[in-house]
């Protein structure tokens, strides 16, 4: 008989310890997703930062010095355009 | 006998203790079967109310981009700066160093500190160097509150088409305000749950990235807008004007390839400009377009068959009396065929022209071309301009308005006229978004090019295209607007402005240009403007050669091959090309 009630109340605890590892995992997973959240949201307002960097670094102003002052190019006149065949 | 009555004595006690634990025992149990089974709703939501917080919050405004996917205009998040005033230590201190770091008055923000909300706002949508600068000051009861900020990455390009959106999202002017319902994010609840140390527990995506607006791609092409602007600039600077405005159109779809404005405007900062600069004036202002017109007086007489190319007019020699006012060459003329009134500009016979093909002719094409009714461009503030009905028109007018005097054009009208006669008589509806896109990208709306109406036939349209084409000839008033390689049609302009008391004023002109290149297989047409121009006036030498850089300039960029040279375009180094 006291086999018995041993192993109902072994079953009950059992069943308890599993409950609160779900609840522990649970919250854990929780705090988990918000970290995985706060992250994505900086590296899309670093992709953001990023976007607008590179928006200015091809901006035909800064292209146009730069080609003009640095690799001196110039647009070509209807007589340097050579026609391949 | 004794220990009998002990023992009941005891078991007496010990019944009375069991029956006041019993009774406690069930009113707790009673207790907590009510709180369970009938108050578990209401507990529940107050014990949620304390982690959990209900946030209603609207997406992020979507992304306007130019033909290429180039942002122009995007959503980043900002730093807003807020104050409790009930828990800052030394106010007034604290106040002189946030109006010195913020540059913002100090009067004013110590009065809003004093006024005793609980909360109030000290700047919003500050720089990230003013937010870095506040913070390392560390004073008390000051917050830093992210916002979505509008952030214009190509500063004043385009300014004045993408307009600009105020500090709570809702577009101003220009496409961001005649787009604003598409371009809004749209209001959605997301609940916050936070833990007793201030943890974020179960952050899913808030509707700021899911409820996202949508996407402007544009008809804009950023680096011709710039080459535009550049040109427009000089142009404006090197004659003194007061102002400028360019467009460059695809006549076969009414596209707009460009519009450009001077002086410039950055929307990143547009409350630090004047107000009279905001505008997309192409659109929204109307002047008296002056000789450009004598095209569509040309048009009118060719398409009615009353006139040929080759049909002559006397131009009096410079001066001719309508009764008590006399018209003026710039230089006298005797005879003049048609094409030759386009070529040398001749109010005189122009005013003739008109006066053998009868007012209602000439109005009739004018409306054709789309003056005095709206494009229906997508820019708010469009303005109709003034064809003043036919029936009304007296002697004067009817010569008067064949050289585009008594009536006003806007820019964008203008140009898509001129574009109908190089897209073969066909008027297009000129337009600025060509889609709308989805935050992934997936394309929503598309606009696809519209037919108005034929304006002129296709051979009228032909006889147009050789008359303007002799205007950039040599002797012909825009020879300055000839381009390298490529075959041209434009119309110069030289238009008074007119004075406050009806008249003309002296010395203020609106020069312009207008015209369309190549010839043959048309692929742009270009229209610049400048206003009042102070070293010269005359429309083809203050704006023909504005319009040959940025014609010549964009033909090259878009690949367009010079004639007799349809193969490739290659750009080669200075040294090379001078060596």
């Amino acid at each position: 008989m006291i086999f018995i009630w041993m192993a109902i109340m072994s079953v009950f605890i059992m069943e308890l310890f599993f409950y609160t590892w779900c609840r522990v995992q649970s919250v854990k997973v929780g705090y988990d997703i918000s970290l995985a959240t706060a992250r994505q949201k900086e590296l899309l307002k670093l992709q953001k930062n990023l976007t607008i960097e590179l928006a200015h670094l091809k901006s035909p102003q800064r292209l146009t010095e730069m080609a003009q002052s640095r690799f001196h190019l110039v647009v070509p006149s209807p007589e340097q355009i050579v026609k391949i065949p | 006998m004794r220990a009998k009555q002990k023992k009941n004595s005891a078991a007496f006690r010990i019944a009375v203790i069991g029956g006041v634990f019993g009774f406690f025992m069930a009113v707790i149990a009673v207790r907590a079967v009510y709180i369970q089974a009938f108050c578990n709703e209401i507990l529940s939501e107050k014990a949620a109310n304390q982690y959990k917080k209900l946030m209603i919050s609207r997406g992020k405004r979507g992304t306007i981009f130019d033909r290429n996917y180039k942002e122009m205009a995007i959503t980043v998040d900002v730093a807003s700066i807020a104050a409790y005033p009930g828990q800052m230590e030394g106010m007034p201190q604290i106040a002189k160093a946030l109006a010195k770091e913020l540059q913002i008055n100090r009067k004013e923000l110590s009065q809003k500190l004093s006024s005793g909300k609980t909360f109030v706002w000290v700047k919003r949508q500050t720089t990230p160097k003013e937010t870095t600068n506040i913070k390392d000051l560390q004073f008390s009861g000051i917050d830093f509150i992210s916002e979505d900020g509008r952030f214009y990455p190509s500063k004043t390009l385009a300014a004045q088409v993408l307009g600009f959106s105020g500090i709570d999202g809702h577009g101003l002017e220009g496409v961001e305000f005649f787009y604003d319902r598409y371009l809004q994010g749209e209001k959605g609840e997301f609940k916050i749950v936070r833990d007793a140390l201030g943890r974020g527990l179960n952050d899913r995506k808030s509707p700021e990235v899911e409820n996202g607006g949508k996407n402007l791609i544009l008809t804009l092409d950023s680096n011709i807008q710039y080459i535009a602007e550049r040109t427009l600039q000089e142009a404006v600077d090197s004659y003194l004007g007061e102002s400028g405005t360019a467009i460059v159109m695809v006549p076969k779809t009414g596209a707009v390839l460009a519009m450009a404005h001077y002086p410039f405007v950055n929307p990143n900062a547009f409350r630090s400009y004047n107000r009279e600069t905001w505008r997309n004036r192409a659109v929204a202002d109307s002047f008296e377009p002056g000789s450009t017109m004598k095209i569509f007086t040309a048009a009118a007489a060719i398409e009615s068959g009353e006139c040929t190319p080759s049909s002559v007019f006397f131009a009096e020699n410079g001066e001719y009396r309508i009764g008590k006012h006399v018209i003026h060459d710039v230089h006298p003329h005797g005879w003049l065929t048609l094409a030759e009134i386009v070529k040398y500009s001749s109010n005189i016979g122009a005013a003739k022209v008109s006066q053998m093909i009868g007012p209602e002719t000439l109005h009739k094409t004018l409306s054709g071309f789309g003056f005095g009714e709206k494009t229906q461009i997508d820019c708010p503030g469009e303005v109709m301009g003034n064809v003043p009905p036919f029936q009304r028109w007296a002697k004067i007018d009817s010569a008067v308005i064949a050289f585009g005097q008594g009536i006003s054009v806007s820019a964008i009208q203008l140009i898509s006229a001129v574009s109908a006669i190089a897209n073969d008589g066909i008027l297009m509806k000129p337009y600025m978004v060509q889609g709308i896109t989805d935050k992934n990208g997936r394309i929503l709306v598309g606009f696809a090019p519209k037919k108005v109406r034929r304006a002129i036939s296709k051979e009228t349209a032909s006889t147009l295209k050789t008359i303007m084409a002799a205007v950039i000839e040599k002797g012909g008033t825009g020879a300055g607007a000839a381009l390298d390689g490529y075959s041209v049609s434009g119309k110069t302009g030289t238009a008074q402005k007119a004075d406050k008391k009806g008249g003309y004023a002296k010395g203020r002109y609106l020069s312009s240009f207008v015209g369309f290149a190549p010839v043959e297989n048309t692929e742009i047409a270009v229209l610049v403007i400048i206003d009042e121009p102070k070293k010269a006036y005359y429309g083809g030498t203050v704006a023909g050669p504005a319009f040959k850089k940025i014609a010549q300039e964009t033909l090259s960029y878009l690949n367009i091959p010079p004639a007799g040279n349809p193969d490739q375009i290659t750009v080669q180094l200075k040294h090379e090309a001078t060596g």
